[in-house]
């Protein structure tokens, strides 16, 4: 009979602390932002969307190679001797473009955001960005073109 | 009226019920209010991950070893990452393994918080879940400052880590511990010492510690049932032995050693150890390089076995390599999937409100059960 009694004091007990301490925490500043009208300021390093400066990619190929899943797409196409061979920008090292790039697509489908492709790129011309809001309702919207006098964005617009 | 029996039921729990903590089904035979039987069917998860392993290079497993319990992607990174420097024979910097267990103590942490979080859900408490995860924002934020992502970081690499700490971030963390200690009191007061949730809890799915041992069970499952047994400090790896700091285990403090409350405490309890952790860790942390220098992930024909403690137990990878640039082999030796085998054992006797208790104190991330 006593522990009835005690069972029912210690339930009501850490009940009201609970309460108490609920109450105390519905005062503290809101941990949530109000998402659409309020953005969080990304750090640095985030891994968003893929973005290639195809101004300096040498067309090695070691993104398509590195990337786990195989999102990205290249077709080079060699200089032949009477075309001048231009050179990346000086930042990234100012190497020689020795081929045409009419091709560079990257399926944002597949993606994986894992950056193993924007480490082994030598010129530094792929690079994620922080955008992170680009979802669509077509996914062949997500088949991105980075390709030498390609328009950068969605290969095929259906909208 | 001995004659009367009722008819076994049997119904089906999942894929989509929202306390199978992802895509578990189990086919519950029930007698009345009563579970005689609980099978459960994984496989809904499956991703061929062994598969897809022996397709890419030594370092493009590492997304996929994200994925496996994705709740603790840094752990899993850490023990494959270990894994093959074992076959490579590299030696880590000692910069890199304090970033490293910072880290990885760190999502300890995070996933320890999201179980608790989840099981006061599964229970039928609603404001504990929402302090876990507010909490954990703030590890996920120190995540992303260093990784740049916010659930599978890809940071721990083979050889050390991806880049070295974000400048600012020490601080950062160690802003969070201070912040972190009170929380663990308040969770305290609201959940684990609640009274009903003690009595939903208490006496409910024990786990022998025979049983525990005959089942392989590992982490906070094993040491709920009263033994003391942490791979951290039996099979020290990495800084560890360095390290002070204490494994809790179940002592039957409310109802019997190895019930649902010792399971849950203990992992409340390991939160503090990991607080404790990454507090020295970051009074530690030397000076120097963050990665190994090496010229290509190729290592010589062999095989390697490493194991070590992750927030749900042991997690181990095994990799046999032919000499080339792929792995001929990798199995990963999960902790969930042996939790999930005894399930049956569990949930045999039990009620079926209790299942959801059950499995909530196992905390299976159905990631890695089906791999």
């Amino acid at each position: 009979m006593k522990s009835y009694f005690l069972d029912i004091y210690t339930g009501l007990l850490s009940i009201f602390k609970g309460m108490l301490l609920t109450l105390k925490v519905a005062f503290q500043r809101k941990a949530t932002i109000q998402y659409p009208f309020v953005k969080r300021e990304l750090p640095s390093r985030t891994r968003g969307r893929l973005n290639c400066n195809i101004k300096d990619c040498i067309g090695c190929k070691l993104c398509a190679v590195a990337c786990p899943v195989d999102c990205i797409y290249i077709t080079t196409v060699k200089r032949e001797p009477p075309e001048e061979i231009p050179l990346t920008s000086p930042e990234s090292g100012a190497k020689q473009r020795k081929f045409h790039l009419p091709q560079f697509d990257i399926n944002f489908t597949l993606c994986c955001w894992c950056g193993l492709c924007t480490v082994v790129c030598p010129t530094e011309c792929l690079t994620m960005t922080k955008e992170y809001e680009f979802s669509v309702t077509n996914q062949k919207e997500l088949v991105w073109q980075f390709g030498d006098n390609q328009r950068v964005g969605p290969k095929e617009s259906t909208s | 009226m001995a004659e009367l029996q009722t008819q076994e039921l049997t119904i089906n729990m999942g894929p989509q019920h929202p306390s199978t903590h992802g895509v578990l089904r189990i086919e519950l035979v029930t007698d009345g209010e009563i579970c005689v039987k609980a099978i459960p069917h994984i496989g809904y998860l499956h991703r061929c991950f062994e598969k897809h392993a022996e397709n890419v290079d030594y370092m493009g497993v590492m997304p996929f070893v994200d994925r496996l319990d994705y709740v603790a992607s840094m752990n899993n990174d850490m023990t494959y990452a270990m894994t093959v420097e074992k076959l490579l024979g590299v030696e880590v910097p000692k910069r890199a393994e304090y970033i490293r267990v910072i880290m990885v103590e760190l999502n300890r942490i995070a996933s320890h918080l999201l179980a608790v979080g989840t099981y006061g859900l599964d229970i039928g408490t609603f404001t504990p879940f929402m302090w876990a995860f507010r909490d954990r924002e703030k590890i996920l934020d120190i995540f992303e400052m260093a990784s740049g992502a916010r659930l599978l970081y890809n940071y721990l690499w083979i050889g050390g880590v991806w880049m070295d700490l974000t400048p600012g971030i020490e601080e950062k963390i160690q802003e969070f511990c201070d912040y972190f200690e009170p929380k663990i009191d308040e969770l305290d007061t609201i959940l684990s010492y609640n009274q009903i949730f003690i009595n939903r809890t208490k006496n409910v799915g024990v786990i022998p510690l025979d049983l525990a041992i005959s089942y392989g069970l590992t982490g906070p499952n094993l040491r709920g049932s009263g033994l003391k047994w942490d791979l951290r400090k039996n099979e020290p790896y990495s800084i560890y032995p360095e390290l002070e700091f204490d494994i809790p285990v179940g002592t039957g403090e409310q109802g019997t050693v190895g019930d649902c409350w010792d399971r849950y405490m203990v992992r409340m309890r390991e939160m503090r150890e990991s607080l404790k952790i990454v507090r020295q860790a970051l009074k530690k942390i030397p000076e120097g390089p963050f990665r190994a220098k090496m010229q290509r992930v190729k290592p010589a024909p062999g095989e390697s076995y490493v194991r070590t403690e992750n927030p749900r137990g042991e997690l181990g990878f095994y990799i046999v390599s032919d000499g080339g640039l792929k792995p001929y082999r990798v199995k990963g030796k999960s902790s969930c999937f042996t939790s999930i085998s005894c399930l049956d054992d569990l949930c045999h006797g039990a009620m079926i409100a209790d299942v959801v208790a059950i499995i909530g104190s196992l905390d299976i991330v159905l990631g890695e059960v089906d791999r």
